[in-house]
């Protein structure tokens, strides 16, 4: 069965589509996702398909395989690079396929004869260079993306759960529990959170959960006011009323009512709440407070390039990245903005 | 010369810079808190007098027929062309969490020049290594072979201008017997190391050792500082009552002026007794020296280019080979030099805490030295401007063994001591499992800068299948955590001294307690046996001898990997800091310290001046954008090899 929208939705989603800038960025940036979840098919160090012996292999997802499997004479992984070059000098009719960055985002490669980092070299496929340990940029790229847009993510929908349920409760109940609520959160509000982060990394190493948990515990606050308005104002329409006459739950008319009403607000902060996730993963990586080395990060790598501004293919790297993907989600919020725009098509009778 | 292994060392101090530990709680309070944190003091009016009735101690009859010996007759060092004059501008990495030098949290960066400022008995001359007169101008030598007998300097006076009288040192006695000064390693070492000391007049004393020892080494190990009796009240609230209190010194420098968590300042003090002694004459040539809190090398570099900072360490390859480069050294506005010394080396390694169940396996520490590839590491991050230290006691002449060579990256090795061990299966991401268990270990370092060398050896070591899981915390917590012993792998450098040392760092006594410096929890029942004789002996050779068997054991537990090794020092400076020439000593491992040195190698410090016409010129010409000739120093006076 087909989904049927509302024509109101119907409307809102042709409205975004005209707008091409933040339409075309959304298309972009949703394919990238895409190409972030199957990174390690894309950069990686282990090849997608080995021919060997007539068997076929597929190393990229599971278990390590020994160099041994391939007639190499170590136990440890296989270098499918050097595989792929045997292969060619025996001329034995075994192949394999490397991903088109043949380089996983921790390890070192040296050229002989230099040190890291090394500008980019295309006949060593190092698209982008490497960085100050010889480690491929345009690797460490893609998954820093895919950390950072699935971190930003992640925040984003526990920031938002907790600030919607919480906020609208707010709205709704009103009274001793809003004015409690308020002052609580504006106490809170004030709690210097980089200064938390940095005392709470100096202690111990953070990682990727606990970073999100302690974000979410200073971050939850701006949606609720928000959400406490849109509540207020909706809780006093005649559908509500209705729906409480019809003896509707508490949690039903907030959730079954009121929400979808007041949803356009949180659509049209959603972008610009994974800007804010980015940069601030970005910038606390950048300060060293981030995720543990050798986590491939934005900020770490921004860090890189701006103390070795004699290598200047990092820092163009990163920095042409992040002003990239920053750019596209914003174009990305203010088509949304646009489309949800009450002034274009709301109707009240 | 006070105790010299009793010291944590980053590594990269040795590049010039002074490293702090940080503190947390210094950041939020001077944030918060700052009318209150605001300490000036000036000059030497300090209140430095806790202490209403001063201890006084009985004296005895002098024996009669002892030999007093002095030396007048070594050259110096110091060069004549020295002005006196200017600031000298360094930075730390942190701000310190105490002024004290013992107790809780003290081994601060900050150390070593407060250190530099507390003069001791006797010094040694850092070029013949012969003993030179100091705070005592005379000293002779007991029957015993262990005690030293000492004329102290008339002259001598604490920075508040009372005398140093005998009594100050056998208040330090007390003092570092106390309980209250929370410094087990202190109440030991001055327990059971130093037995007495005894008066006989005002202006002189003797000094009795545990053992009969080569006679430098009695002045060495128990040659002391005194300790200004009339400002310390010892009780129980000693440690938080004297964090922030100024210490009385002896030394060119005192503090001035100190702003919580950003600076601090010292000033060398007008009429110092001891300015025109020969081996004190023309050093301590800078009228001030202030030290700000820059918390992160690259902003300190940042702000020495801009001429914010006198002197930066280049020791780091990519400072040497990348970043010193551009218009300020081009147009001969700032200098480099790249100094080689001949001196005891750090023990830079992984220490393998034993705490640990799978550590305890001398098999996995083995297989561990085997997967570490520090040889690419050199080689790659280190651009071949390090050499591997083999041995971790490099460098002390016939005290160091020669013949011990550090496990080689070697897969075939690492795998038979992993299957020895039981350790023969892996798991999916190729990483050993035993039992469910994975081959495993955090390593804990405290420095960024590290951060590539240790991201190379963790993907070279899991070729063997084992699993380093990077650790990095700020300085003060790394220490914190190895003190107390809850680190798996501890890569961090010792210091060294005079002659290598091994009852704090490898006897059974210092193992499982937190507090001391046992880091590997190494109990050793043969190696006590050898740690003591080594201790108890007063025998030149025999020591020695026992040091390299030490050594060799040491090897044999395979308990700490011994990582890498530099034999110079490397700095840039602004072209109105002067030096002598030779620009240091063989001992010097930095040139640009302003105070006596920390006193364990020999009095280095403080042989730069600063050149105030010099800098008007530069200033000038720099503003008009007329160059010098550009200039790189490098001295091989002192190159062994």
């Amino acid at each position: 069965m087909l989904l049927r929208f509302s024509p109101l939705t119907v409307r809102t989603w042709n409205r975004f589509r005209s707008i091409r800038r933040g339409y075309w960025s959304a298309v972009i940036l949703l394919v990238m996702l895409l190409l972030a979840c199957f990174a390690e098919l894309l950069a990686n160090n282990r090849a997608i398909v080995v021919y060997h012996d007539s068997t076929l292999y597929f190393p990229t997802y599971g278990a390590v395989i020994p160099g041994r499997v391939f007639g190499l004479e170590y136990q440890y992984e296989t270098n499918y690079r050097e595989l792929q070059n045997k292969y060619t000098e025996e001329g034995s009719g075994n192949w394999l396929l490397m991903p088109i960055i043949p380089y996983s985002p921790y390890e070192t490669t040296v050229k002989e004869g230099s040190y890291p980092p090394e500008p980019p070299d295309l006949s060593r496929s190092h698209y982008l260079g490497t960085d100050i340990a010889g480690r491929d940029i345009s690797s460490r790229l893609i998954y820093g993306f895919r950390i950072a847009i699935f971190f930003s993510l992640i925040l984003l929908i526990i920031n938002y759960a907790v600030g919607i349920a919480l906020g609208c409760m707010m709205g709704y109940w009103g009274g001793g529990f809003d004015l409690i609520f308020q002052r609580i959160i504006e106490i809170w509000s004030n709690v210097p959170i980089l200064y938390v982060i940095m005392i709470i990394a100096s202690i111990i190493t953070p990682n990727f959960m606990l970073l999100i948990l302690i974000m979410v515990l200073f971050g939850w606050m701006s949606m609720t006011w928000y959400m406490r308005t849109a509540t207020y104002k909706e809780k006093e329409r005649d559908y509500v009323l209705a729906a409480r006459a019809l003896g509707a739950s508490t949690p039903r008319i907030i959730f079954m009512h009121i929400l979808p009403n007041a949803i356009s607000i949180v659509v049209t902060f959603v972008p610009f709440s994974i800007v804010s996730g980015i940069s601030a993963l970005t910038s606390l990586d950048y300060l060293g407070f981030g995720l543990p080395a050798p986590t491939p990060s934005w900020g770490e790598m921004l860090r890189q390039g701006t103390d070795n501004l004699h290598a200047p293919w990092i820092a163009i790297s990163v920095v042409a990245a992040l002003v990239l993907v920053l750019t596209m989600v914003t174009f990305v919020g203010e088509a949304v903005r646009e489309a949800l725009d009450p002034k274009k098509h709301a109707i009240y009778e | 010369m006070c105790m010299s292994t009793n010291r944590l060392k980053e590594a990269f101090r040795k590049t010039g810079i002074l490293i702090g530990l940080i503190s947390s709680l210094t950041m939020i309070s001077s944030c918060t808190n700052n009318a209150e944190d605001d300490q000036e003091v000036d000059g030497v009016n300090v209140q430095t007098v806790y202490v209403e009735d001063l201890p006084t101690y009985p004296s005895k009859p002098l024996p009669v027929g002892l030999v007093w010996e002095t030396n007048e007759d070594d050259l110096v060092y110091a060069s004549p062309d020295a002005k006196k004059g200017g600031v000298f501008r360094s930075a730390m990495l942190a701000f310190p969490l105490t002024l004290r030098v013992v107790g809780p949290d003290s081994n601060t960066g900050l150390r070593d020049l407060l250190l530099g400022n507390q003069f001791t008995l006797t010094d040694i001359h850092p070029n013949t290594h012969k003993i030179i007169p100091a705070l005592a101008t005379h000293w002779a030598y007991g029957d015993d072979g262990k005690t030293v007998y000492y004329k102290l300097d008339t002259e001598a006076r604490w920075s508040d201008g009372r005398l140093v009288l005998a009594d100050d040192y056998l208040f330090t006695l007390d003092f570092m017997r106390s309980k209250f000064i929370v410094a087990p390693w202190y109440n030991k070492h001055y327990t059971e190391q130093i037995l007495e000391i005894t008066k006989y007049d005002d202006y002189t004393i003797s000094i009795t050792g545990a053992i009969a020892k080569p006679k430098i080494d009695l002045h060495y190990y128990y040659g002391i500082t005194p300790t200004a009796r009339h400002f310390h009240k010892l009780d129980e609230n000693w440690v938080s009552n004297y964090n922030w209190r100024i210490e009385p010194n002896t030394g060119p420098y005192q503090i001035s002026k100190i702003k919580k968590g950003k600076y601090i300042e010292f000033s060398l003090k007008e009429n110092w007794w001891a300015k025109d002694r020969k081996f004190y004459k023309n050093r301590f040539n800078v009228r001030s020296i202030r030290l700000d809190v820059i918390r992160d090398v690259e902003a300190a570099y940042r702000h020495f280019l801009k001429g914010d900072l006198d002197a930066f360490g280049l020791t780091m390859p990519s400072f040497w080979h990348d970043k010193a480069k551009g218009d300020m050294y081009d147009k001969g506005y700032i200098h480099k030099i790249w100094f080689y010394n001949d001196m005891p080396r750090p023990s830079e390694g992984m220490y393998l805490n034993q705490k640990s169940e799978l550590l305890r396996d001398k098999n996995i520490r083995y297989g561990l030295a085997h997967s570490m590839n520090v040889e690419l590491m050199l080689n790659t991050v280190l651009r071949g401007d390090y050499s591997r230290l083999h041995n971790l006691d490099t460098g002390y002449g016939d005290y160091s063994n020669t013949e011990i060579r550090a496990r080689e990256f070697d897969l075939q090795k690492a795998d038979a001591y992993f299957n020895k061990a039981g350790w023969v299966e892996r798991d999916e991401d190729g990483i050993r499992i035993k039992n469910n268990r994975r081959l495993s270990f955090v390593v804990t370092y405290g420095s960024e800068l590290h951060a590539n060398r240790l991201v190379l050896l963790k993907e070279e070591a899991k070729k063997a299948g084992v699993e380093l899981v990077l650790e990095q915390l700020d300085p003060a917590a790394m220490y914190k955590k190895e003190m107390e012993k809850q680190h798996e792998i501890a890569w961090m450098a010792w210091g060294f001294g005079f002659h290598p040392q091994y009852w704090g760092q490898f006897h059974s006594d210092n193992a499982d307690i937190p507090q001391t410096n046992n880091i590997t929890n190494t109990k050793d029942k043969i190696l006590d046996t050898l740690i003591e004789r080594f201790r108890n002996s007063a025998d030149g050779k025999e020591r020695a001898a026992l040091a390299r068997e030490i050594q060799q054991y040491i090897h044999d537990l395979g308990v700490v990997i011994p990582l890498t090794t530099v034999s110079y020092v490397r700095s840039a400076y602004w072209r109105w800091v002067k030096l002598p020439d030779p620009p240091g000593t063989k001992w010097s491992d930095t040139l640009f310290d302003p105070t006596n040195g920390d006193g364990m190698m020999g009095s280095t410090g403080g042989l730069f001046w600063i050149d105030e016409q010099e800098k008007a010129r530069t200033l000038e010409a720099m503003k008009k954008g007329e160059a010098f000739e550009p200039s790189t120093i490098i001295d091989t006076t002192y190159k062994t090899q």
